[in-house]
C-alpha cells in the first residue's frame, strides 16, 4: 500500500523536466498578464490543468469569465475519456477515494497509472501517488516562473516539449497486445493528426478517443462472429 | 479561477463517479478497454507530426520515431524519453 504510493511517486520523476519547463514557461505568462507569482501558484494549485490553464490566461485580459470557464470545460472534456477508461479499475473503492483519485488527475498521472493496472500491477495507491508526483511540481514551477519573470528559452528548443509524448508512448506500447489494438491505436493517432489541423483546442483527443475506441469495439465483435 | 477548478474538477470525476458505482455491462468493459491506446496515440501523433498546427516532417518526428523504436524494444518510459531526447540532440547538433 505505501509501497504503491512511493512506486507511484518514483514513476513521475522521468516527466518532472517536462512539468518543470511547462510550469516555469506558465509562470513567465503568468506574471505577463499580470498575476503575482502568489497568484500563478495559486491558480495551478486549485485548477491544475496545464493547458486550459495557459489558454485561461491568454483570454484573461479579454474575456470574460465565463467565457474563460467554458473554454477551460471544452478543453478538459478528454478527462471524460480518461475517467471512463480507469473507473473498471477503481470500481468498488469508497466513495471519497474515487473522488481523491479524480481531484489531481492529470493526463500525466492517468497514463502512468492506467498503464500499470493494464500490467496488472496497478493499484489505487500507485495512481494516488502518480497524481501526487505531478501535483507537487506544477504549482511550485508556476511560482518560480512568475518570480523569475525573465524570458525563458522556449522548451522545443531542447526538445524539452517531447518528454510527455515520449512518456505516453512509452505507456502506449503495454496496451498494443493484439491486432486490434494496435489497429486502433493508428487509427486513433491518425484521426488525431487530421483532428489537430482541423478542430480547435483540444477536441481532437476527444474525437480520436472516441472514434479509435470505437473502431476497436466494432472489429473485436466481428473477429467473434 | 473557482469556476474553472470546479469544471476541470467535473471533466475528471463525472465519469468515474457514474461508472465507478455499479456494475458495468461486458460490452461497455470492451469498449472502455480500447481508450487508453486510442487516448495515448492521439496525444503522441499531432505532437509529434503536427507541433505548430500543420502536418511537417522535422526535428519532433523523427525524435518520437526513435522514442518509438525504443518504447517498442524496452517499454520503459525513462529509456523511450531519454532515447527520443538523445536522437533530438544529436539530429540537432548535426545541422538538422
Amino acid at each position: 500500500m505505501r509501497r504503491d504510493f512511493g512506486r507511484g511517486l518514483v514513476a513521475t520523476a522521468p516527466l518532472i523536466p517536462g512539468v518543470v519547463v511547462f510550469g516555469l514557461l506558465y509562470g513567465v505568462m503568468a506574471r505577463q498578464v499580470g498575476f503575482s507569482p502568489w497568484e500563478a501558484w495559486a491558480m495551478s494549485l486549485i485548477v491544475h490543468a496545464g493547458s486550459a490553464q495557459f489558454v485561461a490566461l491568454g483570454m484573461w485580459e479579454t474575456s470574460s469569465a465565463i467565457n474563460i470557464i467554458l473554454t477551460t470545460l471544452i478543453i478538459n472534456l478528454r478527462h471524460l475519456l480518461m475517467g471512463a477508461s480507469v473507473a473498471p479499475y477503481i470500481h468498488g473503492l469508497p466513495k471519497p477515494w474515487q473522488a481523491l483519485l479524480a481531484l489531481w488527475m492529470s493526463d500525466e498521472s492517468y497514463a502512468l497509472a492506467i498503464a500499470e493496472y493494464e500490467r496488472g500491477r496497478g493499484s489505487h495507491w500507485y495512481f494516488l501517488g502518480a497524481n501526487v508526483g505531478i501535483y507537487l511540481i506544477w504549482p511550485v514551477s508556476g511560482f518560480l516562473g512568475a518570480l523569475l519573470g525573465t524570458a525563458i528559452p522556449s522548451p522545443d528548443r531542447y526538445g524539452l516539449d517531447l518528454i510527455f509524448p515520449l512518456a505516453f508512448l512509452g505507456l502506449l506500447t503495454s496496451f498494443l497486445q493484439d491486432r486490434i489494438s494496435v489497429i486502433v491505436a493508428l487509427s486513433a493517432g491518425g484521426l488525431a493528426l487530421l483532428g489537430a489541423c482541423l478542430l480547435p483546442g483540444k477536441w481532437y483527443i476527444v474525437a480520436a478517443g472516441l472514434l479509435g475506441s470505437g473502431l476497436g469495439l466494432l472489429l473485436e465483435g466481428r473477429a467473434k462472429r | 479561477m473557482a469556476g474553472m477548478a470546479l469544471v476541470t474538477y467535473l471533466t475528471r470525476y463525472t465519469m468515474i463517479a457514474t461508472l465507478g458505482r455499479s456494475d458495468l455491462s461486458p460490452a461497455l468493459r470492451r469498449w472502455l478497454r480500447y481508450i487508453p491506446p486510442a487516448v495515448l496515440a492521439a496525444l503522441v501523433a499531432p505532437a509529434a507530426l503536427a507541433p505548430h498546427g500543420h502536418v511537417e516532417v522535422g526535428l519532433p518526428a523523427w525524435s518520437v520515431l526513435v522514442g518509438a523504436v525504443v518504447a517498442w524494444r524496452t517499454h520503459n518510459v525513462l529509456w523511450t524519453i531519454l532515447g527520443g531526447l538523445a536522437a533530438f540532440w544529436l539530429l540537432r547538433a548535426m545541422g538538422f
